[in-house]
């Protein structure tokens, strides 16, 4: 087994003919790789199957490059460069924290003293820490003042410490927000310490971490500020910090708890007394700015804070009262951040080589193939993707670049446990799985938990992302999931020769219809799950104005996403952003008042929850899911109405469709849609061919769909766990064929794309393709139809 | 709560040899679950297993959601070489820390460490798993790390 010592990443997903692509890659060990321009065509490694397809691109970028080591510095935090303000002799530190991971386990990745506020390094300086065994700890130069009771985890707490240059005092303050009947008290700690502040020149004000070393060598330079590395990086939520330049008293670190109070009507100073006003060096406000990277300084000097690796924002402070969910109704109930110690945005690592893409080169999916002499490799995929306007097919591919973001870099296979019972068996880790399970900083996917327990609600993509990879198989299907199983569908395409473009979430995000109504026809993944609200609005613009929807998987449409505004400067679709609210499939749950975007302020969760029903999309929407095996198909009779009966052209109705495939061994498998015209599918929508009653106990029906805890949801007793494959006509010409199954792509190249799935997507691939609108439906179909209300077969054979 | 066969009991050869079937069955299939294939390795017709042995049923199910005890952690399988190798690995519990190899075997196929796993669980795990007599403080608070509960 690899130690996976090539890893890289790209500056973007999508890239335009004539533009240039960076790239950016860790080659730890070997002295030289080499690099590969590929066009990807299949990813799925399964002998049964077609096997890894690949074909070498001529590009001016492939040669052989010199290795180096590059690394992430990972982890969340704050700072001010050094200023003559914050080298004091005396002062005052205070801040309310919510601590997650108080005291680790020893071995625990990043064990040791968390910094919370402070301008200290190596011994000189002032900071306030939590230290490795879970006390509060302040720390002027190298001497160290500590209680001795062990910080609560998960519980909010009022921390202080004054140091005075004159007498030589410290006093360290601990005040719990909540104390329980047995909960022994906790004094002030006072100590003479009777030294001189070492205020070391270059070393930031930093808050949620201390700073580890200023360092010139190559590592250094992916920290931020470049060549000071940080260290101690706090897990958990710290609200109000302030900085003063004098040992307060108790009485006056109370009325500092107001901060800076520039709003004062009758203004003469910076708040909140007049005393108070001449010592300030600092007030941060971190629910000012939520949705920047800045921790907004309130006081005299306007030090904002520069917030690194984008730390989760939005949160509740120690002061929220439950009346407002939403932080922009309540701002001063949101001053938290939650810093975590794996928090990642950008890799920030140097650029290796770059690829001026042809002007001629055609949009497909593409990958740079690194290796080395030893063995070594890594796939960095990407996609050329035409200019808005300049399409070169009438059929496009989209992309599910948002959805391959949530799922960057997974560790559900090392930290949940609790995942047996989803897959019904046990876990099988790959390479990628080994190493992310020792390389936190590469960051985990929105799936997951950061390293603190909370959930991972932002996912980057200026990192390298394993889990976007070729030969990669998956721990819920033993199988490709995402990226490598829509390898799948690309490899049919080829195959079948098919002429097509590929667009990302990102293009559909941003151009909105423009980017879509240059195609007859457009494909989505295999599991399309995670979506911008731009790109609902285009898919139903599009398919409104006679577009054509296939919609080949399942699971679509479900959560609220959004791209960080913060990020706009450095690309389209940097950091993405989901909450995991109060219903929905979730492998976290957002805690109370915290449900509402950083980045866009908009509410998160599922989609359906906004009103935006899944099923609306394309006809379909998530029933159920299990992990075991998947199953097959079998027409209706609705599949003989002439609106949709040449989609089954040269198939038997007595077939089974799909017995046979890559992803759980059958068309019909994972997650599955079905068709619910009280959950938004148009009330004319045709049910073509379902597998209901042939999926395993593994299987179960979604929660949202279920308001007790039940027997009888499971996939050989609930008549909606199943999938329906389904057609409907939308406007103008146009339509949604829904295949409802994330494995269904996975029978398309089965049998060397000779089986009956893959005659009816072609059926429907090549009507839809052709240019114009669809022929118009028979009249005797235009009809009123209930939502609630239709006319059941039963009733129809009793007349 | 069911109870774990004893070691030596007609119940235990059962599952084992049922388990042992179904796994034998799956070979071939790109996923994996304790149901018989009639063909092998082709899903089309299935049964058996866990649909229709009660007790496997419940077993299986307390093994995928119990902790070991005695400070161990769960099984998982570490593919060492795609398509080509699989051993049994055991998890750290620990953030940074990655899973080690259980034992020394080296498997051919993804679907036979599945039937190993379950023998060594049914070593591990105490005829009274999960039953008030082992009882620990743990009970009162999520003392895990796991994001799918």
């Amino acid at each position: 087994m690899g130690a996976m010592r090539l890893t890289g990443y790209a500056d973007a997903f999508g890239v335009n003919p004539g533009k240039t692509i960076k790239f950016y890659v860790n080659c730890d060990g070997p002295k030289k790789y080499k690099t590969e321009v590929m066009k990807m065509i299949n990813g799925d490694t399964n002998p049964r199957g077609p096997g890894l397809v690949e074909r070498l691109i001529s590009a001016d970028c492939n040669g052989e490059y010199n290795g180096r080591k590059q690394v992430i510095h990972s982890g969340s935090y704050g700072y001010v460069t050094d200023r003559p303000q914050l080298n004091l002799e005396s002062f005052t530190m205070q801040c309310w924290i919510w601590p997650t991971t108080p005291k680790t386990h020893p071995k625990y990745w990043r064990h040791g003293a968390q910094g919370l506020m402070g301008k200290w390094c190596n011994g000189k300086g002032y900071g306030l820490f939590i230290n490795e065994n879970g006390y509060i700890e302040l720390r002027v130069n190298d001497k160290k003042v500590a209680t001795d009771v062990q910080v609560r985890d998960h519980a909010w707490h009022f921390i202080a410490a004054t140091y005075d240059a004159e007498t030589g005092e410290a006093v360290l303050y601990h005040e719990p927000q909540i104390v329980y009947a047995l909960d022994p008290s906790i004094p002030p700690v006072k100590s003479k310490l009777g030294v001189k502040i070492q205020n070391a020149a270059g070393v930031p004000f930093t808050v949620a971490c201390y700073t580890g070393s200023l360092d010139d060598g190559p590592l250094a330079k992916s920290s931020k500020p470049a060549g000071i590395v940080m260290a101690g990086h706090y897990n958990g939520k710290i609200d109000s910090p302030r900085l003063c330049k004098k040992a307060l008293s108790r009485q006056d670190i109370e009325t500092m708890k107001l901060g800076a109070q520039p709003g004062l009507t009758e203004r003469r100073h910076c708040g909140p007394n007049g005393d108070l006003a001449g010592v300030i060096v600092g007030s941060w406000d971190f629910s000012d700015g939520i949705n920047t990277l800045v921790g907004r300084d309130h006081g005299p000097y306007v030090y904002d804070l520069e917030i690194v690796n984008c730390p989760t924002r939005a949160m509740t402070g120690h002061n929220f009262s439950g009346h407002n969910f939403d932080w922009k109704h309540a701002p001063k109930e949101y001053g938290a951040i939650h810093f975590h110690d794996d928090d990642v945005d950008d890799a920030r690592w140097q650029v290796d080589f770059e690829w001026e893409v042809p002007a001629d080169q055609p949009s497909a999916c593409y990958a740079v193939k690194l290796t080395t002499a030893e063995g070594d490799e890594d796939y960095i995929p990407f996609w050329v993707v035409p200019e808005c306007g300049k399409a070169t097919a009438k059929i496009a591919f989209m992309v599910p670049t948002i959805s391959y973001m949530a799922y960057a870099n997974e560790h559900l296979a090392n930290n949940a446990g609790g995942a047996e019972l989803l897959v019904y068996r046990v876990p099988i880790m790959q390479d990628q799985n080994m190493f992310l399970s020792e390389h936190r900083e590469y960051g985990g996917s929105i799936y997951d938990t950061h390293t603190d327990g909370s959930g991972i609600c932002l996912s980057s993509r200026l990192r390298p992302i394993l889990s976007i990879r070729p030969k990669y198989d998956h721990f819920l299907m033993q199988a490709p999931w995402q990226y490598p199983a829509d390898l799948h569908l690309i490899c049919w395409l080829e195959t079948m020769g098919y002429k097509y473009d590929c667009i990302t979430d990102e293009d559909v995000t941003y151009d909105g219809l423009a980017r879509l109504e240059q195609y007859n026809v457009i494909i989505t993944g295999s599991h399309p799950e995670h979506n911008t609200g731009p790109q609902l609005d285009a898919l139903h613009n599009y398919t409104q104005r006679g577009g054509r929807l296939m919609y080949m998987g399942a699971d679509a449409w479900y959560w609220v996403h959004s791209f960080h505004p913060a990020y706009d400067g450095l690309g389209r679709g940097i950091v993405t952003e989901m909450r995991r609210c109060e219903s929905g499939i979730r492998t976290w749950r957002a805690d109370p008042g915290e449900y509402y975007h950083q980045g866009t302020g908009e509410l998160g969760g599922m989609w359906r929850y906004r009103g935006r029903y899944l099923h609306s999309v394309a006809g379909t929407g998530m029933s159920s899911e299990g992990f075991d095996i998947s199953s097959y198909y079998t027409r209706t009779y609705e599949s003989n109405d002439t609106r949709v009966s040449w989609a089954f052209e040269g198939i038997g109705y007595d077939e089974k469709l799909g017995n046979f495939g890559f992803v759980g061994g059958g068309a019909a498998g994972t997650e599955l849609d079905i068709v619910d015209t009280m959950l938004g599918s148009p009330p004319h929508t045709l049910v073509v061919a379902t597998s209901a009653g042939r999926h395993t106990e593994a299987y179960l029906l979604v929660m949202e769909d279920y308001g007790f805890s039940q027997q009888g949801i499971d996939g050989t007793q609930h008549p909606r766990v199943r999938s329906d494959i389904a057609y409907h006509e939308t406007p103008n010409g146009g339509a949604c064929f829904a295949f409802s199954s994330i494995a269904f792509c996975g029978s398309l190249p089965w049998n060397n794309c000779d089986n009956n799935i893959s005659k009816l997507v072609g059926n429907v691939l090549t009507r839809f393709a052709k240019d114009g609108p669809l022929p118009p439906p028979p009249k005797e179909a235009f009809k009123h139809r209930g939502r609630a209300d239709y006319e059941p077969a039963s009733l129809k054979t009793a007349e | 709560m069911i109870r774990i066969p004893k070691k030596g009991t007609p119940e235990r050869a059962r599952l084992i040899a049922e388990h042992k079937a179904c796994i034998e069955s799956m070979k071939g299939v790109p996923g994996c679950t304790i149901l018989r294939c009639e063909t092998p390795g082709d899903i089309t017709k299935v049964s058996g297993g866990i649909h229709e042995d009660i007790l496997l049923n419940r077993v299986l199910l307390r093994m995928r959601a119990a902790m070991p005890k005695n400070g161990k952690r769960k099984l998982v399988v570490i593919c060492t070489e795609p398509d080509k190798s699989w051993r049994i690995g055991r998890l750290s519990g620990v953030r940074g820390v990655p899973p080690t190899f259980a034992t020394d075997k080296l498997y051919d196929n993804e679907q036979d460490p599945q039937h190993d796993i379950f023998l060594m669980r049914l070593d591990e795990m105490e005829e009274v798993d999960g039953m008030p007599e082992q009882f620990n403080e743990g009970w009162k608070r999520r003392d895990d790390h796991w994001t799918v509960t």
